[in-house]
């Protein structure tokens, strides 16, 4: 199992060479047609250059983009004598790169056969002969070579170009015709244009993460664990909120705890309806299980039950008249307080331990509104416009309705 | 009528759920947090406990555990880092510390505290996948050996294997394991996992849905199942499945969170990326590359070659990136040094055995090709992949260049006039070889309006020196005339009267041999005239005789 670890981490470097050329050679005996099979059955590179002539080089110079007219690379291949060995290699590949190719359908290059990994080595070589190549080449044979290749190109390759004999037979005077050798006076250059790779840009990469490698810190109880086995070591996507268990779980041990009481913030709300909705609804729910809050007098207070009976029919009369006193009386919020807390039989202790002597009062005066709201009765009543005070009486208390009357 | 009500008026639903709240006054247990692995809930349990006075060791143990498995390594790093500073604590503690570093990336940290622990199996896959890390084989060897034909050491070794790219030896381990052990669910989502990277994104699918039927919330194979979308379809379907995991997800979940922003970024064809990825570079793989890929996309070259030019590539991506890139600058800079390396990187890419039939594959090889100027085999290349990039202007550049190099000048015509991008359209390489095309295409004209368009500069000097020359080689010798003859005026070298004298004979045989209007002739006489040369009398007198005999109207 080990062996594998030897080999680099990628694909790429091991792809063994032998392989390759063993295919490239069978496709080039299938092909014994094709021009340099010979050059490809000898495996030994160097043996073939020995017997090879440079010649074929013409073929693919029009290839390399080098304009008809410039110096064709085989004059280059003469002239410089040290560089022979690895051309002869360059073309060995080259044929063997276009031989294979050839024999194979055009759609999709060879797996193998093309220029793949088997001639890596050897086309690194021919990267840098190349570069040796253009150097000396545009050095030494630029000026010799301009007159020669000039017609041997024009003949060759340059299909529709301008051919002084398809004038020839003009039926002009000879005064024209010396005028007609001007055309040909002037040789027109061969201009090499630049080539620009645009580089493809990938595609932008997903991630998918990293296999479970079971480094995983055991369960402190040494039970046996399933992470990554049945179930994929992770959290799963319903996480509890930690903020509404804690406040559960306050509610439910009923235990006091040094634990500070986490207050959540959320970035950005306004784009996060979600968050606050589940929020308030697992508040809510808290709220819900919670049991409702129970306040100990510390002095008697009157049933509320008593506190609900029928005023006597004059005092209704008269309220009729006169009506309950509003919030607006010009008073202290602590004397109307007072006020309304005698209309209603509710007693408030004077000289208590308590700091505020009212808020008791008040508890008993808004649980008895409540009572008086939840009352299917009362409702009922209020509805059929029945009960001539209710209205007013609401109208006061309205901010307060149905929040939680905590001393 | 309504036909979608859900909820049944009759029965144990109807009432409202909040009501079944109230059975659950008891005080819930850790175990049911973890078997549901709601570690957040287990955690907020156990601190409250522990805050309450009765937490113990254990608790926090406990506490470290569910934080490790959150992926919250910092935090359970936290709590065994203050139990080893307890007098008598587990040394255990010691390899679980260890894991937590290991995570955190902390990996020397990782290596020291794990020494100090027990030997344990544990802390023998710990050294293997840390010596990974170290890239030391020696010691990746030892621990190697000492690796068991036991489910989680063999496992390990399967993620080894994945790391190292070596997918296929990963799935056989997992294939034989879940042989015997058919509830190994967990094994189906590392197959996937394997066949993704394998680009076998269906089956990657199928496998993963054994997975994702029984667990449908999972982050991982949602993750996997969209970029199984975004490989076979399209960034939008991806991002519907990412959104579908947001959906479940409450909002304390933070586990992988930095993934899923990051392929949001991806699968959105990079809207956001400057914000998102910067911090995740060297935390997500990929998140440099995707940079790197964001900045070449916005042609700042510079900013792509400095991310990545430390990078130590393993992955075939990583080595595509490396060659686009230097190719790019190589061809910005003019730098030789650049271009090789990128020729080398593309040919080590195309030429492997993993790459050499996809169609980054193919792009290395042909990109290997073009920069060595071998414009046959860059075609091959290209001819195999072309249906795939009909409207990518960059290939289609390239494609264009190749063919005109190889002397097909029509069907470059053709694709040169598909690119769409002005940048490429003004650049001097498009103008050159179109108008170069154009010319072999006996369409001087519209080489020559290619020129007209030019603002002057030593672009257009050159691209008339192109169109003069070309066109005389092509017997086109009206434009070569028009050319030449502003070459002369620009700049009076004799070689241009030359070139000028003789596009216009070659026009003047052209109209006598029908080729051409003979109302031409008028214009070759004025373009004759703006040269001041003895010759030039000479040559319109010939000419303008020819012209009378022949009744061709001449304004002069």
């Amino acid at each position: 199992m080990i062996v594998g670890f030897n080999q680099s981490a990628f694909h790429v470097k091991k792809n063994p060479m032998a392989d390759d050329s063993e295919e490239e050679q069978n496709n080039a005996r299938i092909h014994q047609n094709q021009p340099y099979d010979e050059s490809l059955e000898v495996p030994d590179a160097e043996e073939v250059a020995s017997t090879y002539s440079p010649t074929p080089r013409v073929n693919p110079d029009p290839d390399r983009g080098r304009s008809h007219g410039s110096t064709p690379p085989e004059h280059r291949m003469m002239s410089d004598q040290s560089d022979d060995e690895d051309d002869m290699q360059d073309q060995i590949i080259d044929k063997g790169n276009s031989q294979t190719s050839q024999s194979q359908p055009l759609t999709m290059p060879p797996r193998t056969g093309g220029p793949g990994m088997a001639g890596a080595k050897i086309q690194q070589e021919q990267f840098n002969s190349e570069d040796e190549e253009e150097e000396t080449g545009s050095e030494t044979s630029d000026e010799d070579d301009d007159d020669d290749d000039d017609d041997e190109d024009e003949h060759q390759a340059l299909e529709g170009a301008y051919d002084p004999q398809d004038y020839e037979n003009l039926p002009v005077t000879p005064e024209i015709k010396e005028l007609f050798q001007y055309i040909t006076r002037y040789t027109p250059q061969s201009i090499e244009l630049e080539h620009k790779i645009k580089p493809f840009i990938p595609d932008f990469l997903p991630s998918v993460g990293d296999i479970d490698a079971f480094i995983k810190i055991p369960r402190p109880d040494n039970k046996p664990d399933t992470l990554g086995l049945s179930v994929l070591d992770e959290p799963c996507a319903k996480q509890s909120d930690p903020v509404v268990l804690d406040l559960q779980l306050r509610a439910i041990s009923k235990q006091s705890t040094d634990k500070k009481l986490i207050v959540k913030s959320l970035e950005s709300a306004e784009k996060n309806p979600k968050h606050i909705n589940n929020w308030i609804e697992s508040i809510r729910e808290l709220h819900r299980s919670k049991p409702p809050p129970n306040v100990h007098y510390s002095k008697n207070m009157p049933d509320i039950d008593t506190l609900m009976q029928e005023w006597p029919s004059e005092f209704e009369e008269l309220l009729k008249e006169v009506g309950l006193p509003t919030a607006d009386l010009n008073c202290e919020l602590s004397q109307y307080v007072d006020i309304i807390c005698s209309v209603l039989d509710i007693p408030i202790y004077k000289n208590t331990s308590h700091h505020n002597e009212r808020i008791q009062a008040l508890h008993v005066l808004f649980t008895l509104y409540s009572e008086f709201k939840n009352s299917q009765h009362f409702r009922a009543l209020a509805e059929d416009n029945k009960l001539d005070n209710k209205l007013k009486f609401e109208g006061h208390h309205q901010e307060v309705e149905n929040e939680g009357f905590m001393p | 009528m309504m036909l979608s009500r859900q909820k049944p008026a009759i029965g144990p639903g109807s009432t409202t759920p909040a009501k079944e709240s109230k059975k659950k006054k008891k005080l819930p247990k850790v175990d049911d947090y973890l078997a549901a692995r709601d570690y957040t809930g287990a955690i907020t349990l156990l601190e409250f406990n522990r805050n309450s006075g009765k937490g113990n060791e254990e608790t926090d143990m406990w506490i470290a555990y569910c934080a490790f498995h959150l992926a919250d390594y910092k935090r359970a790093m936290e709590e065994y880092l203050r139990m080893t500073k307890r007098n008598n604590y587990h040394p255990d503690v010691w390899v679980d510390l260890a894991c937590c570093y290991f995570f955190l990336g902390m990996y020397p940290e990782a290596d020291q505290a794990a020494a100090k622990a027990p030997k344990s199996r544990l802390q023998n896959r710990l050294f293997f996948h840390l010596s990974h890390k170290f890239n030391d084989e020696k010691r990746l060897m030892g621990y190697h050996q000492n690796l068991q034909d036991i489910t989680e050491d063999q496992l390990s070794l399967a993620s080894i294997h994945y790391l190292r790219s070596h997918y296929q030896e990963a799935i056989d381990i997992y294939k034989r394991i879940l042989l015997d052990n058919r509830d190994f669910l967990a094994l189906n989502v590392y197959v996937a996992l394997c066949y993704y990277k394998l680009d076998y994104y269906d089956v990657s699918q199928e496998v993963l849905a054994v997975y994702l039927q029984q667990y449908p919330d999972s982050a991982v194979a949602i993750n996997l199942k969209a970029c199984n979308h975004f490989r076979l379809y399209n960034g939008k379907a991806a991002e519907a499945e990412l959104k579908s995991l947001q959906e479940i997800a409450s909002p304390s979940f933070i586990f992988a969170r930095d993934l899923i922003k990051h392929n949001l970024v991806v699968f959105r064809g990079g809207e956001g990326a400057l914000q998102v990825l910067p911090p995740l570079i060297d935390v997500i793989p990929e998140a440099r590359l995707n940079l790197v890929i964001y900045y070449l996309k916005q042609d700042d070259v510079t900013e792509a070659y400095n991310l990545i030019k430390d990078l130590e590539p393993t992955t075939p991506q990583e080595y595509i990136l490396k060659g686009v890139v230097n190719a790019a600058l190589g061809q910005d800079q003019g730098s030789r040094e650049h271009l090789k390396i990128a020729q080398q990187y593309f040919q080590l890419v195309g030429g492997s055995a993993s790459e050499c039939d996809t169609i980054p594959g193919r792009q290395c090889m042909a990109s290997c090709f073009f920069l060595l100027k071998q414009f046959e085999d860059v075609l091959i290349y290209l001819n195999s992949i072309k249906s795939y990039f009909y409207n990518d202007d960059n290939f289609n550049f390239n494609y264009a260049q190749a063919k005109a190099a190889v002397g097909n000048f029509k069907e470059a015509e053709e694709v040169f006039l598909l690119i769409q991008s002005e940048k490429i359209k003004n650049d001097y390489i498009y103008l050159s070889w179109l108008a170069r095309c154009y010319i072999m295409n006996r369409k001087a004209r519209l080489a020559w309006e290619l020129y007209l368009k030019m603002e002057t500069s030593g672009e257009s000097f050159s691209l008339l020196q192109l169109i003069a020359n070309d066109c005389y080689k092509m017997g086109q010798f009206y434009y070569a005339a028009k050319a030449f003859d502003v070459l002369e005026r620009l700049d009076p070298n004799p070689e241009y009267w030359e070139g000028k004298r003789g596009a216009c004979v070659g026009v003047f045989q052209l109209i006598i041999a029908g080729h051409e209007p003979r109302d031409h002739l008028g214009e070759v006489l004025l373009l004759l005239r703006n040269t001041n040369n003895p010759q030039v009398e000479y040559v319109i007198r010939v000419m303008k005789k020819w012209g009378r005999e022949k009744k061709v109207p001449l304004q002069t």
